[in-house]
């Protein structure tokens, strides 16, 4: 599977270049490809323009400043071309050609490198929309396997990098390119001689850019993995800080995240050293040209064409320098691209079906009914956690889920609202395979309350409301009173206006749970699912919430799993769970006739019957 | 419970830039010796540098003036030396500052983890998660740059100009004067542009935190997202703070592009001087054609320190801001911290009084989670605490081990003042079971031995056996060697519960907290844990909080809290008798765990 092997994705080898990756990226770029078009289209204007000063200071000195110098092997068109037109002081004329190139250099210059950065962020903001998206759309079952961490990293740090692709990668690389192989084009043309003996210190070059790039390679790789499990130590500990306090775990984790941390300077401080190589070798190519075009040169060549080789020469070497610079960036902004692409690639596992346009869509079929045929499921490869399930739940009807932990029991809701999906068998609504109701109409119309309640940051009634706007404030308070949890909201500062934190911290576990049902009740669906709802809610507020539920049952079909016989009293079937198959099931009565399981907790549930309802009527009494 | 209020007063005091900077500079003296070292190579690297230009000029005027051609070979033979040396140095200069910059982010992150691991909880009901990541990752890299490259080039730029303005002065002061003279409109350009470039980063920085907060947050509730099909509400806030982020970087892009486009105009209006001017004095003869190449060598040489100045000025602005976010976290002062007047003590008994107990949270004046509670518990009994939803046992629990600070004189532990005991002392004498059971990406063993200080498989099994996890152990693919996953979504609840007991029962406390921890375990595996508990009960204290009278009817002694306060206090038996909240609680369950255990 693609996600279990992407939680190790960053000890993957990272290339420079991918041909692959880059069409990917690609995609996101077209929209905006007038953009691009017009940072390509002033790439050679740029570089025409980069020749003029150098050019300039030639004319002067070969023609103006000591005319009676002039070469003879340097007589080529270019330089007449610069000749000031009659009644025009040479001197004047080079200087006003110079201020226009300045000007227009550094316009250009500009343009360049704003839209270059513009279509890299206008890019870059659609991925992350998309990365977004995507992430939405995954299964529950990725979550588990998919560290917050990375996710995040996904969307913040890996999309930063692909913008700066733009900005000083890919297009940097192109120019640097057309404007190495110009110059040396150009300095051929001047004086091809001089040209070929300056050259003879580039394949030596090369040979020290190629062993750089595989040694940096190797230190990025490295520092790309530690770089990665340090962040996921800090997050981790952070989110469980509680517990390391507690256990007084501070010195132990604090030596390991040293090590790590250790490591990762250490690969670091290697790659500068590699890198710190290629910028002095480029230093000392430069150094070493103006040397050989001296110490050769004046026997071939004027002073002008001096200088000219120099600055062109310069400027060829230039890109050289900056090639670990741009390495780095390409590298990190491929392995990016990979980790986002591989990312986008995870298939939801659970899509709306195929089929789901043909599903029979008639109101009047939006009972509720129920069924479960067949189903096999295990949250991974062949542990099996539901064998062979097979019930049927009739509209309106209310059943319950009874069983040991890890009988089952929240597996079949999770089945149910489709977070997950079975290996085999089949799941219906109102006798539509749930594989082919499209996913929002699956939860509209099944509201569920899970164990884990999950507060978002924002306000109490934002909580309930859940992002529907077709719920009014009145409702809120209506549901709240209704399970019960009005009171306690009424004694927060701001009531429901109150903002939690995200994770809803600042509320007790009972609370929250009271605020998930509120939640459920202002959903309105046909088919209500709790999922040890009331577990870890004490018996007096438990009562208090029976109430609510009870409202909130009625009309709906329900399936309860709860671990207190109380609160499935009144439904009206019950499934005994047990290592995933269903031991036991039939209504109260027939359990009961059946003398299993059941019918023993019922007597016993009997012989007290009445202590309870006392117990119960005087709980209630009490709690107001 | 006004989280909001506490994050507001958070937010408004944004660390000084003093402070920051001061922090910064304490990080840069420890690594003295490599910027001290840097320094002098530097001034002669800049010496070399120099020296290519100087040498050229001569070079020139040696073949202008027609000397002879081993002359002129000598100058190239020692131009060639002096660009060997050049490279050289700068090779030595680059690794050291670029390694002490690293040298320094490893220290500063460091620094942070462990800042982290200092702070109390309350910092964390304040601070998000994804900011100080966000701070741990985006600023620390961004302060890391402004000391390698930026400070680089803060350092050798300056000393390159003012080396080459000396050779200029040398050479023809007048003309000197005159290419110098557009430098000094550096300082305005960056004054100009860096307000905006310190402006943008900021938010550029906080967009990407907010960023991942959104995100954060939708992963972490993916289930609800799910459930109430909240996709739609949770992409337009995505996608607000996705644009915000983008417009911020956009603005951002703007100053980064224009500062070094108008930057490069400087050295160019310095050339346009020499060749006007300097042409000029060649044709008339008082400049010679080998310092107009020096002249104009070094203004190009010249041209790409400055050029990169621009963008070392982004650097710093950005580097500054991000240490300002930095400092924020470090200045936040550990408020749960051994004090002066510490006492020494290595082993405690297990007493704990409660002495007119009073507390609120942080920022919540109007009601005490606790009021004026009074309450002994001898070493070695056990304490049972019931009560409603939100009547103050989870606090009650809490304040124990000191995860919440409570005023001087309030609580004691062997007669000692809490706030006087080690916390290394007190915590490793307490172990509490905090009900959401938060386990750690790591091996079962690792997660059970995690207070331990190595993992000691005697203790381990103790534990394991204790807490009821054989069985479960058996069934993992792995055993004890399983990894669990990230909050150890691999296992049940009733596993994730049963676990964190385990990890508590393995430190053989004095004081064992047990904070509703079985709420998700079975009836009949509670009970089965009850058994094997109850002998690790013998000679410590205990306290549960519980929901459920099972767990709590053979404490010596349970209460009832109530809004803060204790209303019910005595024996399972007294209680009972007593017919108040307790009893009605206890007439109910009792019957249900019977069934329960039926089933």
């Amino acid at each position: 599977m693609s996600e279990a092997n992407s939680i190790h994705e960053e000890e993957e080898l990272g290339k420079a270049y991918d041909s692959e990756l880059l069409g990917r990226v690609w995609q996101y770029v077209k929209p905006y490809w007038p953009m691009v078009l017009m940072n390509l289209a002033l790439v050679f204007p740029l570089f025409v323009l980069e020749l003029v000063p150098a050019w300039i200071i030639k004319t002067g000195l070969d023609r103006v400043f000591a005319p009676a110098d002039v070469e003879p092997l340097a007589a080529t068109g270019f330089e007449l071309w610069l000749d000031p037109p009659a009644g025009v002081a040479p001197i004047l004329w080079l200087a006003g050609i110079y201020v226009i190139t300045m000007l227009l250099m550094t316009a250009l210059q500009f343009l360049n490198s704003y839209v270059m950065s513009w279509t890299g962020q206008l890019a870059v903001r659609d991925l992350r929309r998309d990365v977004f998206r995507h992430i939405q759309s995954l299964h529950l079952g990725f979550f588990d396997r998919y560290p917050v961490g990375r996710l995040v990293t996904r969307a913040t740090n890996d999309a930063e990098n692909i913008a700066e692709m733009f900005s000083a990668g890919i297009v940097a690389l192109f120019t640097d390119v057309f404007k190495m192989v110009g110059f040396a084009i150009v300095l051929f043309l001047v004086n091809w001689r001089l040209a070929l003996f300056t050259f003879v210190v580039v394949p030596l070059l090369v040979v020290v850019a190629v062993i750089f790039r595989l040694k940096v390679r190797e230190a990025f790789r490295e520092t790309r993995v530690r770089i990665a499990r340090i962040n996921t130590m800090v997050q981790e500990t952070i989110t469980g800080m509680k517990v390391v306090q507690l256990f007084t775990r501070e010195a132990r984790n604090f030596e390991d995240f040293d090590q790590m941390n250790r490591l990762n300077r250490d690969a670091w401080q290697r790659s500068n050293r590699w890198d710190a190589g290629l910028f002095s070798a480029v230093e000392v190519a430069q150094n070493l040209t103006v040397a050989v075009i001296l110490g050769y040169g004046f026997r071939v060549a004027s002073t002008g064409t001096f200088y000219v080789f120099i600055d062109y020469m310069r400027r060829f070497f230039l890109p050289l320098r900056d090639l670990s610079a741009k390495y780095s960036v390409m590298q990190s902004s491929m392995a990016s691209a990979e980790r986002i692409f591989q990312l986008l690639d995870t298939t939801p596992d659970i899509q709306d079906g195929e089929a789901h346009a043909t599903a029979p869509a008639v109101a009047g079929e939006r009972r509720g009914g129920v069924e479960f045929e067949d189903v096999h499921f295990a949250y991974r490869d062949e542990e099996w956690v539901l064998h062979d399930l097979s019930f049927r739940v009739a509209p309106g009807e209310r059943v319950a889920f009874v069983g040991a932990t890890g009988a089952g029991k929240t597996s079949v809701i999770k089945l149910l609202t489709r977070l997950y999906h079975p290996q085999r068998g089949e799941i219906r609504l109102d006798g539509v395979a749930l594989s082919a109701i499209p996913q929002s109409e699956i939860r509209q119309r099944i509201a569920m309350v899970l164990q884990d309640v999950f507060l978002f940051a924002g306000t109490i009634e934002e909580n309930i409301r859940l992002g529907r706007t077709d719920v009014e404030p009145d409702a809120v308070e209506r549901a709240a009173r209704a399970v019960g949890a009005h009171d306690f909201i009424e004694k927060l500062p701001d009531r429901y206006g109150t903002l939690l934190r995200e994770g809803g911290t600042n509320l007790s576990a009972g609370q929250r749970q009271l605020l998930s049902f509120a939640r459920a009740l202002v959903h309105g669906a046909d088919v209500l699912v709790l999922d040890e709802a009331t577990s870890s809610i004490d018996t007096e507020t438990e009562n208090l919430l029976q109430k609510g539920v009870r409202a909130l049952m009625e009309g709906k079909t329900a399936i309860v799993i709860a671990h207190r016989l109380s609160t499935i009293q009144d439904v009206d079937r019950i499934f005994v769970l047990h290592h995933g198959r269903v031991v036991e099931s039939g209504p109260h009565e027939e359990l009961l006739e059946q003398g299993g399981v059941y019918s023993r907790l019922y007597r016993l549930q009997y012989q007290s019957q009445a202590r309870a309802d006392a117990a119960r009527s005087q709980a209630v009494g009490g709690g107001n | 419970m006004s989280a909001a209020d506490d994050i507001a007063g958070q937010r408004e005091g944004r660390g000084s830039v003093r402070a920051a900077i001061s922090r910064l500079s304490h990080y840069i003296r420890a690594e003295r010796f490599y910027y001290s070292l840097w320094a002098v190579i530097t001034i002669i690297y800049v010496g070399a540098f120099l020296g290519v230009p100087y040498l050229t000029g001569k070079t020139v005027d040696a073949i202008a003036t027609g000397e002879s051609d081993d002359r002129v070979l000598n100058y190239a033979i020692a131009l060639a030396l002096v660009g060997l040396a050049s490279g050289g140095l700068r090779y030595v200069s680059r690794v050291f500052v670029f390694n002490a910059a690293r040298q320094v982010e490893y220290e500063m992150r460091n620094d942070l983890f462990a800042h982290f691991q200092r702070l109390p909880q309350s910092f964390y009901f304040r601070w998000r998660t994804g900011d100080l990541m966000s701070r741990c990752v985006n600023d620390l890299n961004s302060v890391r740059l402004l000391l390698g490259p930026g400070l680089l080039s803060v350092i050798q730029t300056p000393l390159l100009l003012l080396g080459a303005f000396g050779m200029m002065l040398a050479n023809d002061w007048q003309l000197a004067l005159l290419v110098i003279f557009p430098y000094p409109l550096f300082l305005f350009i960056a004054r100009g542009f860096g307000r905006g470039m310190h402006q943008w980063s900021i938010a550029v920085q906080e967009g990407l935190g907010e960023l991942s907060n959104q995100l954060q947050e939708t992963i972490s509730g993916i289930a609800v997202v799910k459930s109430y099909a909240m996709e739609p509400v949770m992409e337009r806030r995505f996608s607000g703070a996705n644009q915000n982020l983008f417009t911020s970087h956009l603005r951002l892009v703007r100053v980064m592009s224009a500062m070094p486009a108008i930057t490069g105009l400087l050295p160019m209006a310095g050339m346009l001087l020499v060749l006007w001017i300097g042409g000029n004095k060649v044709a008339a003869g008082r400049l010679s054609t080998g310092d107009f190449f020096e002249f104009s060598l070094l203004i190009y040489q010249l041209t790409f320190p400055t050029f990169i100045m621009g963008w070392t000025f982004a650097l710093v602005q950005r580097g500054a801001a991000a240490m300002q976010r930095i400092d924020e976290v470090l200045a936040v002062e550990p408020s749960i911290a051994d004090r002066d007047d510490v006492l020494r003590v290595d082993s405690l008994a297990g007493e704990i009084e409660f002495r007119g107990l009073t507390f609120h949270y942080p920022g919540s004046e109007r009601q005490p989670a606790l009021v004026d509670l009074n309450l002994t518990v001898p070493a070695g009994s056990t304490l049972g605490i019931v009560g409603p939803v939100g009547s103050g046992k989870t606090t009650l629990a809490s304040v124990i081990p000191r995860l919440y600070e409570v005023e001087d004189g309030q609580l004691f532990i062997d007669g000692m003042e809490i706030n006087r005991i080690p916390i290394e002392t007190l915590r490793s004498n307490i172990a509490m079971v905090p009900q959401d059971s938060f386990l750690f990406s790591m091996s079962m063993a690792d997660n059970i031995a995690f207070g331990l200080p190595d993992t000691d498989p005697k203790r381990v099994a103790e534990a394991t056996l204790r807490a009821h996890l054989t069985k479960d152990l058996a069934e993992l693919p792995h055993g004890l060697a399983t990894l669990v996953g990230e909050r150890g979504v691999m296992l049940s609840g009733g596993q994730r519960q049963r676990t964190a007991l385990a990890r508590a029962l393995a430190l053989e406390p004095k004081i064992l907290i047990l904070d509703d921890t079985l709420s998700s375990v079975d009836a009949e595996t509670e009970e089965a844990i009850q058994r094997n508990l109850r002998e690790m009960f013998d000679g410590r204290t205990v306290v549960i909080v519980s929901h459920r009278i099972s767990s709590v009817r053979d404490c010596d002694r349970i209460i009832v809290l109530d809004e803060g306060n204790i209303s019910e206090t005595g024996t399972h038996k007294e209680l009972l008798l007593a017919g108040g909240f307790y009893s009605r609680l206890a007439r109910q369950q009792a019957l249900e765990d019977e069934l329960e255990a039926v089933a």
